[in-house]
């Protein structure tokens, strides 16, 4: 604990003591820097009842460089591959160290309720997704409740 | 032996008694001993007694100087330079002759001292037809001609064997007869504008005055040698082999000459070798020793009480000193009879020549009995008076003991019995009460301020003797019933006053300027007395001629680094016999330079212990309690990191010192380059204080016109107002209406600062933020935060965008937000990278801000050794409020008393700028309790000495020091590895 930064004290603080609703994230006893991290699927969207499992892993030089995220749960998304690795903006490029975990997740939370398949990750997911979006949809409820709802 | 009695006859033929009037006798007859007790009895003391007469006396020459008196003649051998019959024969005269390039004008004496260098010790003798004849043998001319050229001695011969055809190289045997000259008992005062100029720069190498005086001393040892004439009086003491070793002592000299001279030549070509110093360096241990003899302290020794009308109390080791001083002033009462001084000798005029006719005495030279110092080579007619034993001495008390004051109690608690000046015939006024300090210039306000602090209310005048006030005829002012007791003056003004009237006598001008050298102070103080450590520097030589009664030196260091510095004092305080250099040499530093260091130690020790005291600061009394209680001393090194920008000005210089070094390594020209290389450093040095100081001038002020501009156009300065920028946000947001400006997020953050509601660091989540900055676009950080972050981003590299609006951030336009402490609360914005800020005055503004935090009303010292570099901290602390003075040398003496006054008077902080070389001795900056050394000096013993004007006698607070040494650079080397191979020096 001696040699873990203040602003990530301060943040798992929060995250214990405020948390987001339907995002929860919870540091490793060994390792604080490491957490399990679980989202509820945006309701509206083919993600709902499911619970999304996530680790989510503070590099050392956060917050000058992105947290690392990764799902644990298979989901069927045009921006998250078979690996689970994300597609979005602000874990790569755009990150900003004023970003917290806490918006990180939301992002992510948010990113699920709105597919982007003009940015993809998995490809054949987003060709599924642009050609016949209904069937996609479908796939994506079926693996969430496969994968998801157990 | 007709040849004889002939010469005889015509030598006394009376022809001078012509030129002699009858009442010459008059100015060397018995002198007044109680006027100048000193007269004539060592060597600067003659050459007083010569200027005081030339000086006041209209006509110099009331004897004839060419009056001469047999003194006793020897057989030599000549050689003859020609052939022929008829040219001398037995019992004929021949007469002594220099050759005639002696007698070239002045102007060639440069020329002629040149040639004499080499071999011109030729003296020809010639018949009576003025033929020459023939030249002495060597080794008689050698001393010979010196004799004659510096008229000493007059000589004439008689022909004793001759064959009577004379062939090129025959011996011809002379009987050569000796007189003493009547100019021989005089003599002048050394030029003031001797070249000495490699003197000067290389220490002690003999100056042309003092190699006349040892020619002068060896010829006329060697003459009364050869004519057998004994001491009739004094000498006792010593053996015959003393006068060997003398001579012994000379030649050795006279053989390094030549060594040297040949070397000279040698080097003349090319390089500039080493010069030949004639006093060898101390090594550091040796210097130890010598300390420890010289600081027998006994703790234990008798205590004076300083008279009423001083002001201050004295602690118990500065009434020891005290008792010391006065018994060292009065100690004259043992010593009433007198006697001979001890280096002279009393010889009597013979009255019988070699064949025993009885020589009628000469007018001018017809006492009973003359007088010679063969360590000096003086001839005086006078009886030379054992000097009253030094009445002073050498206060060497450590820095911070309270030099100052010991003295100043002296002052108070000896004064003199009366204290009406007497003017005597020669013109010096004989000031009874008058002490005269002489100091370095920065150190006169000072003397003054203290000699006021340790007086009681009008018990004591003080007189500083200086610029303006330096017009007044002194002799006028000594004469007013209000005549100052203490008259305070610098060494500038001894040499300068010195210079002129040294130059007057040159001219045979009027000597009585009013001037210093007119009066005959009751005491002299040489403050900081190492400054005369080169005997041959002219200011030395200036402070050897100054008269009184008493005369002290003060110095921390008696002995800088060779043994002839302590020779120096010995000279200026006249103590016999060691104030003579010849003798100095002789049983000093000849014994000391043949490694028998213990026997020179031994001898210099016998010197010292009579006139030197000496207390070190970490001396414990026997139970053991320091001997000043002073209170603790904490230096703190601050590592310093140097911004990007400053690192990469720092990497491209230490670049080129390094190929500039690599190149001239495989040049082999190092040792030719290494002044450049010296400058090069000297330029790293600086740019580890602020990367202006080595860049040029004009690209510096045209960037700064770019910055100018720049923030016209948005508005921004510095240092900008809190409520100023309100007061601008809603005038535009009048004329915007409404308008989303990001002014309008501007001006709500700007109400959020004023109102200091709290806000969290985007970075660290810190609450509030640690110095709180904003950016361009008005968005907030912790300081330390935002400059990582823009560190972050450049090194990636990375355009640095703003982490909350991702707008570009110009690093310039990142500013601290700066709230004033009570009572004005005002806040305003300052720019964190100024153009006029580098890291080690950011480091410094940090301190000095948590220092007006925590100890509000603190002072402190800023050392730097660059101005340039006082001059970008200046902007500094104005930009901060922090009052601040500033002393360097560019003041006058005026203004440096006015500025150290108001650091000391003013109330609550101050800082004072100091630049290390002009405030780095001397001043009592007691009233600081902080001292800030901005850059570190290759030995830290300078440094030390600055921070022992703050932490001396009288601070009675803890001092905190903070050295600021740029991490990784040439600085930390210099701290880490010079200063401490240094240490010990």
């Amino acid at each position: 604990m001696a040699n873990l930064p203040k602003r990530i004290i301060k943040e798992t603080q929060r995250l214990t003591e405020e948390p987001v609703p339907g995002i929860n994230a919870v540091p490793h006893e060994d390792n604080l820097r490491y957490f399990d991290v679980s989202i509820h699927g945006p309701s509206q969207s083919p993600y709902e009842g499911g619970i999304f499992r996530l680790e989510l892993f503070l590099p050392e030089d956060y917050p000058m460089c992105p947290p690392k995220i990764r799902f644990l749960t298979k989901i069927y998304h045009p921006n998250i591959d078979r690996l689970g690795r994300i597609c979005l903006d602000v874990l790569k490029s755009n990150w900003s160290p004023a970003l917290q975990i806490r918006t990180i997740l939301l992002s992510i939370q948010a990113l699920l309720g709105a597919p982007n398949p003009d940015d993809p990750l998995a490809n054949d997911v987003a060709q599924k997704w642009k050609e016949d979006e209904k069937t996609a949809i479908e796939t994506a409820r079926q693996w969430t409740r496969t994968h998801a709802m157990s | 032996m007709t040849g004889f009695a002939e010469s005889l006859s015509r030598y006394f033929d009376g022809s001078w008694k012509q030129r002699t009037p009858a009442n010459q006798l008059r100015n060397y007859g018995p002198l007044q001993p109680q006027i100048v007790p000193k007269r004539s009895s060592t060597a600067g003391a003659t050459s007083l007694t010569k200027r005081k007469a030339s000086g006041t006396l209209i006509n110099n020459a009331t004897y004839d100087p060419e009056a001469k008196r047999y003194i006793g003649s020897f057989g030599i051998e000549g050689w003859a330079t020609r052939s022929g019959t008829n040219l001398i024969g037995y019992g004929q005269q021949v007469n002594i002759e220099r050759q005639k390039m002696q007698s070239k004008p002045q102007g060639a004496k440069r020329a002629v001292i040149k040639q004499r260098r080499t071999a011109d010790i030729v003296v020809r003798f010639t018949n009576m037809r003025g033929q020459e004849i023939g030249r002495l043998s060597q080794n008689v001319a050698a001393f010979v001609s010196t004799l004659i050229d510096q008229k000493i001695a007059y000589f004439e011969g008689t022909c004793v064997y001759a064959p009577d055809v004379i062939r090129t190289n025959d011996t011809i045997f002379i009987q050569l007869r000796c007189y003493l000259l009547r100019s021989a008992f005089d003599r002048p005062l050394p030029s003031i504008d001797d070249d000495n100029r490699i003197s000067d720069l290389f220490a002690p190498k003999e100056t042309e005055h003092e190699r006349d005086m040892r020619l002068r001393q060896v010829g006329l040892v060697k003459l009364f040698k050869e004519v057998n004439l004994e001491p009739t009086e004094g000498g006792g003491a010593r053996e015959r082999h003393e006068r060997e070793a003398l001579l012994k002592v000379a030649e050795d000299d006279e053989k390094k000459e030549a060594q040297s001279g040949s070397s000279q030549a040698k080097k003349e070509d090319g390089e500039d070798g080493e010069e030949e110093e004639d006093g060898v360096t101390l090594e550091q241990d040796q210097l130890d020793a010598l300390y420890r003899k010289a600081q027998s302290f006994d703790f234990d020794s008798p205590e004076a009480m300083p008279s009423d009308t001083f002001a201050m109390d004295l602690r118990r080791y500065q009434k020891q000193a005290l008792y010391w001083m006065l018994s060292k002033e009065t100690n004259h009462s043992d010593r009433q009879n007198v006697s001979m001084h001890p280096l002279w000798e009393k010889y009597t005029w013979p009255i019988k020549d070699q064949d025993d006719r009885t020589i009628i005495p000469v007018p001018d030279l017809d006492m009973d009995h003359f007088y010679v110092n063969l360590y000096s080579g003086e001839l005086s007619l006078e009886f030379p008076r054992q000097e009253q034993n030094c009445l002073g001495g050498i206060l060497a008390d450590e820095m911070g003991l309270g030099k100052t004051i010991e003295m100043m109690s002296l002052i108070h608690s000896h004064k003199a019995d009366s204290k009406v000046p007497k003017e005597d015939a020669n013109g010096i006024l004989h000031s009874n009460g008058t002490t005269l300090v002489v100091a370095p210039m920065s150190l006169l306000a000072q003397w003054e301020a203290e000699a006021k602090a340790a007086s009681k209310p009008d018990t004591l005048r003080t007189y500083v003797y200086y610029g303006n006030d330096k017009k007044a005829n002194l002799k006028d002012v000594l004469r007013t019933h209000s005549a100052p007791d203490v008259i305070i003056t610098s060494y500038g003004v001894v040499l300068s006053e010195y210079t002129q009237i040294s130059r007057r006598e040159a001219r045979g001008q009027n000597m009585d300027t009013g001037g210093l050298f007119n009066i005959h102070f009751y005491r002299i103080i040489l403050d900081e007395a190492h400054h005369i450590k080169n005997r041959v520097s002219k200011t030395a030589r200036a402070c050897y001629e100054l008269l009184a009664h008493h005369r002290w030196a003060l110095t921390g260091t008696p002995i800088v680094n060779r043994l002839e510095d302590l020779f120096s004092l010995v000279r200026f305080l006249k103590v016999d016999p060691w104030q003579n250099f010849s003798f100095w040499k002789t049983f000093i530093t000849v014994p000391f330079e043949n490694n028998e260091f213990l026997r020179a130690l031994d001898v210099v020790q016998t010197v010292l212990e009579p006139l030197v005291l000496r207390r070190t600061k970490d001396m414990k009394t026997p139970d053991g309690q320091p001997l000043v209680p002073l209170p603790p001393k904490k230096i703190i090194i601050e590592k310093v990191k140097l911004s990007q920008e400053e690192q990469d000005i720092y990497d491209m210089i230490q670049d080129r010192v390094k190929s500039s070094f690599s190149r001239s390594l495989e040049a082999g020209t190092l040792m030719k380059s290494y002044t450049s290389i010296l400058a090069q450093i000297l330029r790293l040095r600086q740019s580890c204080c602020h990367p202006n100081l080595i860049r040029r001038k004009n690209v510096v002020e045209e960037e700064m016109e770019a910055d100018a501009a720049y923030d016209e156009a948005n508005g921004f300065s510095d240092d900008m107002d809190l409520n100023d920028l309100l007061d601008r946000f809603s005038a535009q947001q009048e004329e915007y209406e409404q308008g989303k400006s990001a002014n309008t997020y501007g001006a709500h953050v700007l109400h959020q600062i004023k109102a200091e509601s709290e806000q969290e660091c985007p970075f660290c989540c810190s609450e509030p933020m640690e110095e709180q900055v904003v950016t361009g676009c008005w968005h907030s950080a912790c300081k330390n935060c935002i400059i990582d972050y823009i560190e972050h981003e450049k090194a990636k590299p990375k355009l640095p965008l703003c982490v909350s609006c991702r707008l570009p951030i110009n690093t310039r336009d990142l500013f601290l937000v700066h709230r004033e402490p009570e009572p004005s609360f005002d806040i305003t914005l300052r720019r964190i990278f100024t153009s006029s800020n580098s890291s080690k005055i950011a480091a410094l503004i940090t301190h000095l801000q948590s220092l007006a935090r925590t100890e509000p009303a603190t002072k402190s010292c800023v050392f730097s050794q660059f101005t340039s570099f006082l001059d970008l901290i200046e902007p500094a602390l104005i930009r901060e409020k922090i009052p601040f003075v500033r002393f360097d040398g560019g003041i006058t003496q005026q203004e440096r008393k006015t500025v150290i006054e108001r650091f000391k008077n003013h109330e609550g902080r101050m800082v004072l700028l100091i630049s290390l070389r002009a405030g780095g001795v001397g001043l009592n900056l007691t009233e600081a309790r902080r001292v800030f050394m901005m850059d570190p000096w290759w030995s830290f013993a300078v440094e030390a000495q600055a921070i022992d004007r703050v932490h001396r006698m009288g601070q009675v607070s803890e001092v905190t020091v903070h050295r600021f040494v740029v991490e990784g650079s040439v600085e930390e080397r210099m701290v880490e590895k010079i200063q401490a191979r240094k240490k010990f020096m």
